[in-house]
């Protein structure tokens, strides 16, 4: 055995016992039940009505740390820091509540925030519009693309964005 | 067709994020999963699994037998608690399945944790369906574990297809420099 480079491991599957049984049953005739999965969906959409008080309190917090931003810029770089990782936080979820334009607005918001980025004036300007952004989709309960709301809100955002990037 | 009877497993979940973390914990209770114990960080979670291994009862759970785990925390993220558990010493399962909750698709990323032994992956935004693919996953399409010099976790190729360039996996059960543990 000294030449021994690859060791596979061939385990009994003891999940597949705790659930299903020692029985051979193909894979094809077992799932989940089907009340438990509509249950969960369900309770999942309950959980949706939950969801703007959760985004409002992110938003929140990322004004406080724009805030920062502007009253301790020898700091950015840590201010930054957190509000990449809200942003990211707040990007995954938005669309399966209905929310796109939070996912939409929070994945730009996380992408000019990353350590490349740059921290300048400009940058701290345009994470406010961002903000802004996101504090009209949620308190105007804006849901899907928002229609032409939607639209006026990116449209006001890329033109936040053109504006400060020119600087 | 038959139901898969969740009410003995033990499910960890590993998210900072309080929100989606009650989301996950409940859609899992829902669903029937005996039991569900949830932890802020890949930190937490690492104390967590070592009492689970020194003293079950104190812990609240006999055995840890899927993680989710988001890969975004601090200070210790998914990737590195996924190469804690695979990889120290003071691991106490290290095949244990391990499913990363990630709103990241950059290949890179998704390599790097490919690379560090993950089971499965589940993109955000999080659903239920996604979440009973992926148990189901674990539970019925197991991989073998591969052990090499540089990499310990889940075989990376899922099924036997052919590919194009070099055929690099040459060796086969019967060759000397390989060894098969079954058990």
């Amino acid at each position: 055995m000294a030449n021994v480079s690859v060791r596979y491991y061939r385990r009994k599957n003891s999940l597949r016992e705790k659930t299903v049984g020692l029985g051979k049953i193909s894979n094809d005739d077992i799932g989940f039940d089907e009340d438990a999965m509509a249950a969960a969906i369900a309770a999942l959409d309950e959980m949706a009505e939950d969801y703007p008080d959760w985004v409002a309190g992110l938003i929140d917090k990322l004004s406080e740390q724009h805030r920062r931003c502007v009253d301790s810029p020898e700091q950015r770089k840590s201010y930054f820091e957190i509000i990449n990782s809200i942003a990211h936080d707040m990007r995954g979820q938005g669309g399966t509540f209905g929310y796109q334009l939070i996912s939409d607005f929070a994945d730009a918001l996380y992408f000019f925030t990353h350590a490349q980025a740059g921290m300048s004036d400009n940058h701290v300007e345009i994470i406010k519009a961002h903000v802004d952004a996101m504090r009209v989709v949620i308190k105007n309960r804006i849901n899907g693309d928002g229609g032409e709301v939607g639209k006026e809100l990116q449209n006001g955002l890329e033109a936040a964005i053109k504006k400060y990037s020119k600087k | 067709m038959a139901n898969i009877d969740l009410s003995r497993l033990s499910v960890m979940v590993v998210e900072d994020s309080q929100f989606i973390r009650s989301l996950i914990v409940n859609s899992l209770r829902v669903l029937g999963v005996g039991t569900v114990k949830s932890v802020d960080d890949g930190g937490q979670a690492i104390e967590v699994l070592k009492l689970v291994k020194e003293n079950p009862m104190k812990a609240g759970m006999m055995s840890v037998d899927i993680i989710i785990s988001d890969w975004e925390m601090s200070p210790v993220n998914g990737v590195m608690l996924l190469r804690w558990i695979r990889r120290h010493k003071e691991s106490p399962d290290r095949f244990v399945p391990f499913i990363m909750l990630t709103g990241y698709s950059e290949p890179k990323r998704v390599q790097e944790a490919r690379d560090m032994g993950v089971n499965e992956f589940m993109s955000k935004p999080f659903t239920v369906n996604a979440l009973a693919d992926k148990i189901f996953s674990v539970i019925n399409y197991p991989r073998q574990f591969v052990h090499t010099s540089s990499y310990f976790g889940p075989d990376r190729r899922r099924q036997s297809i052919p590919i194009d360039g070099e055929e690099r996996r040459i060796l086969t059960d019967e060759s000397p420099q390989v060894e098969v543990i079954r058990g």
